[in-house]
């Protein structure tokens, strides 16, 4: 179990611990909140699940998959990479005939923009091919599991993070309770990526956000290979994770919210799919996602060096 | 005070700070640039032009080749020191963004993250700890001879930047020129002096340890904060994490900044009655403090024109009062009788080593442009011209030890020639803000944050 990071990292159940912590003031501090968190208020707009993207292809007996049991090949909490519906679809996706890069692409290509964001508790992988919808963590495991099913490894990374400005106001301002458990939490909400083993390097892939919800930021597109971090979000120094599988405590935690603020919950789903309608018109104008992409790009400014972390000989680790 | 050329004036100056200067037979065309000219601020500017383009290039080339980041950084953006030809080349030499430096790792990696910013070869560094702490580097960085320094903003992201002791003495050198030149003929190796920061041995702030040249520029010299200062007591500081360990620290803070408030009066009582010049250098708050103290006391000092006053960093008094440039010029009159032309702002950074100082006469900040480039971009980060705000970004041939090409966060407007004086090189409009969306920062921002809580309340 601990070999396979079900067990959660020292840095995570510190962030944990901080959050369980000043959560639990805020809830003392204000226990007239936890009823607003009850209840949605009245007349206000209700969240409608979107349509599912895609048909999910049919299980075929003999369909090829990846039985290996090596680390980031093998199945883990919440991501069976060898249920029917994953190897249906990485199969459809073209697993043993693209090349790892290609197929890599194909499956990041496919998580990002069929499958929008929807806060609800964990599930199973399939489960979440069978609705189409998801927390990026669910969207992360999805992209995981298509590459394991491939043969190709696969982890997650994950960390702490500051968001830009933007996003921070459609996802987080919108509900005052959810702004202040922000504001109070700081460390507790963690973010997170896909990250795949491809041409002999871990490759990143933020499968999170669709082109839509990037758009309506006014941020770029982000491709495969290229990392959120920066752009999208910053993360919190020194809180930077690598893991086989989800930890544990995670799931908990969103379910945990789930049941004191399902209110909270609907209304960050309700702006997610306004953000998306939004994002969709701005796209539109700008004359699609490529043409939008490359002002985002420009308006974003100079790349940002990339800095290989090689060791350097005049710095000594003594212990 | 006894009067006396310009020229005799800086040559003092030059010989209090003579372990600054590199030996004449080892200069670069960086030291041409910092170290010859008499006055940075009135070069002709046909003569900067070509110390500009000399020391850029020196210092590109330098970066290019022993920078192994940098270079790939270059290659990426397809420029290379061939391309560097005439002085309208400069535009091209590729510029970091400025969040490149606040994306850093932890423990041993922010080590190694370090080391791969530096340019050049390192000292033997030796980490004693398995998961050594940002200060635990910091210090073993340090410990071998170089100067590795930081700012931060109000998230707690600091900027950190590795300095070798060539750039740190060019920095240094910079910053004493530069105010000394400004407030010319009043500085004298004899007056007396205010630290309004950290003792610059006890923090590795930047702004806090650039003032160490204060203590050979001038011999008399006390300092209002003596404390250790590291990340971690700003990060307790910063809120956020409320624990016991964060409100001692406060009350801590609540005491020794009364005291330090109250030290501050009686040097002034102690100075109103020598004939000495005195001169003040550090973060506006603390003198606003005083003076806001001394206001409540309805008293005030009569300095007038042998009293001085260099201010840097942040203007953010509370969280939501903005101190204006003009107005705490206007109260230092009003309250300490140090004329306004003798209270001059200055304007850095940590990533820079050019220092921008306000001019006596407009209090506009004239850019040192014999060794450093000032540039401004446009939202989609494109240069624009002289006239237009956009954010400063610039060139800085004085960084030796890590590729000084920079973008920053903050929002200015670069002016051909200052409206009011004579000196011939840019000036930049005095109030700088922060580019809409980017966060706060400001050094002074970091040390208002830890002390403001408890003062005065
Ligand atoms: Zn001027």
């Amino acid at each position: 179990m601990k070999e396979k990071g079900y067990i959660p990292q020292r840095t995570q159940v510190k962030l944990m611990m901080g959050g369980v912590i000043s959560l639990g003031k805020l809830l003392i501090k204000n226990p007239g909140d936890i009823k607003i968190l009850r209840q949605m208020e009245p007349l206000k707009e209700r969240y409608i699940r979107p349509q599912m993207a895609y048909d999910l292809p049919k299980y075929k007996d003999g369909m090829k998959y990846c039985d290996s049991e090596e680390k980031y090949l093998r199945p883990t909490l919440y991501c069976n990479c060898r249920a029917p519906e994953v190897i249906a679809l990485a199969n459809e996706l073209g697993a043993y005939k693209k090349s790892d890069r290609e197929f890599a692409e194909a499956a990041f290509h496919f998580v990002k923009e069929k499958l929008p964001l929807e806060i609800l508790p964990f599930n199973e992988v399939e489960v979440t091919f069978r609705r189409g919808t998801g927390t990026c963590f669910h969207l992360i495991t999805a992209f995981i599991a298509l590459c394991r099913a491939a043969g190709i490894k696969a982890r997650y990374k994950m960390f702490a993070m500051n968001m830009i400005q933007a996003w921070y106001d459609s996802t987080i301002d919108v509900d005052p309770v959810v702004k202040k458990w922000y504001d109070s939490m700081g460390y507790f909400m963690l973010e997170g990526e896909g990250e795949v083993y491809v041409d002999g390097k871990w490759t990143v892939a933020h499968v999170g956000p669709k082109a839509e919800r990037q758009a309506a930021a006014g941020i770029s597109v982000t491709k495969f290979g290229e990392d959120s971090i920066g752009v999208w979000f910053f993360a919190l120094p020194g809180t930077t994770m690598r893991m086989e599988s989800l930890p544990y405590g995670l799931a908990a935690m969103v379910g945990f919210a789930k049941k004191l603020a399902p209110g909270s919950m609907e209304r960050v789903n309700v702006s997610i799919q306004n953000q998306i309608e939004m994002g969709r018109k701005i796209i539109e104008e700008a004359g699609g996602v490529e043409a939008y992409d490359k002002q985002a790009r420009k308006k974003k400014g100079p790349k940002q060096p990339k800095m290989d972390l090689n060791g350097r000989k005049e710095i000594i680790f003594r212990e | 005070m006894i009067e006396q050329g310009y020229d005799v004036y800086i040559k003092k100056l030059d010989e209090c700070l003579n372990n600054y200067i590199p030996p004449r037979d080892t200069w670069t065309p960086v030291d041409e640039a910092l170290y010859k000219p008499k006055d940075l601020y009135r070069i002709p500017l046909k003569e900067a032009e070509e110390l500009q383009f000399k020391s850029i290039k020196f210092a590109f080339n330098h970066h290019y080749t022993n920078n192994k980041f940098y270079q790939g950084f270059c290659k990426e953006n397809n420029v290379f020191p061939d391309d560097i030809k005439t002085s309208g080349d400069l535009a091209k030499i590729p510029i970091i963004p400025d969040g490149f430096f606040k994306d850093y790792p932890r423990g041993k990696e922010f080590a190694t993250w370090l080391g791969n910013i530096y340019t050049g070869d390192l000292p033997e560094i030796v980490i004693k700890h398995s998961a050594p702490t940002y200060d635990q580097v910091i210090d073993a960085f340090n410990d071998a001879g170089l100067i590795v320094s930081y700012s931060s903003g109000t998230s707690g992201r600091h900027t950190f930047v590795p300095r070798d002791q060539r750039t740190f003495f060019l920095s240094e050198y910079a910053i004493a020129k530069s105010v000394v030149s400004m407030i010319y003929p009043l500085w004298d190796h004899n007056m007396s002096g205010y630290l309004l920061m950290p003792n610059p041995n006890k923090t590795n702030i930047y702004a806090g340890k650039v003032c160490s040249v204060y203590f050979d520029a001038i011999r008399d010299v006390s300092v209002a904060i003596d404390r250790e200062i590291t990340t971690e007591l700003i990060k307790l500081t910063m809120g956020g994490r409320r624990g016991l360990k964060s409100k001692m620290v406060r009350f801590f803070s609540k005491r020794t900044s009364q005291k330090m408030i109250d030290d501050i009066i009686k040097w002034l009582e102690r100075h109103e009655k020598t004939k000495e010049n005195i001169v003040f250098v550090g973060a506006p708050f603390i003198l606003y403090f005083v003076m806001e103290k001394l206001k409540k006391q309805g008293r005030s000092f009569d300095f007038g024109g042998r009293g001085a006053v260099g201010t840097g960093g942040g203007w953010k008094i509370h969280e939501n009062i903005r101190l204006s440039v003009a107005d705490f010029r206007k109260e230092v009159k009003d309250v300490l009788g140090i004329p306004e032309k003798h209270c001059l702002d200055v304007y850095g950074m940590v990533e820079g080593n050019g220092w921008m100082v306000q001019c006596p006469e407009g209090h506009y900040l004239h850019v040192p442009y014999s060794y450093y480039k000032p540039i401004v971009l446009d939202d989609e980060f494109e240069q624009v011209g002289y006239g237009e705000s956009g954010r400063f970004a610039f060139l800085d041939s004085a960084a030796l030890s890590y590729p000084g090409f920079i973008t920053t966060g903050d929002k200015v407007k670069l002016l051909e020639h200052c409206p009011v004086c004579d000196r011939p090189g840019p000036v930049l409009e005095p109030e700088v803000k922060r580019v809409v969306g980017t966060e706060m920062r400001g050094c002074a921002e970091e040390m208002r944050t830890m002390m403001t809580g408890d003062i005065g309340r």
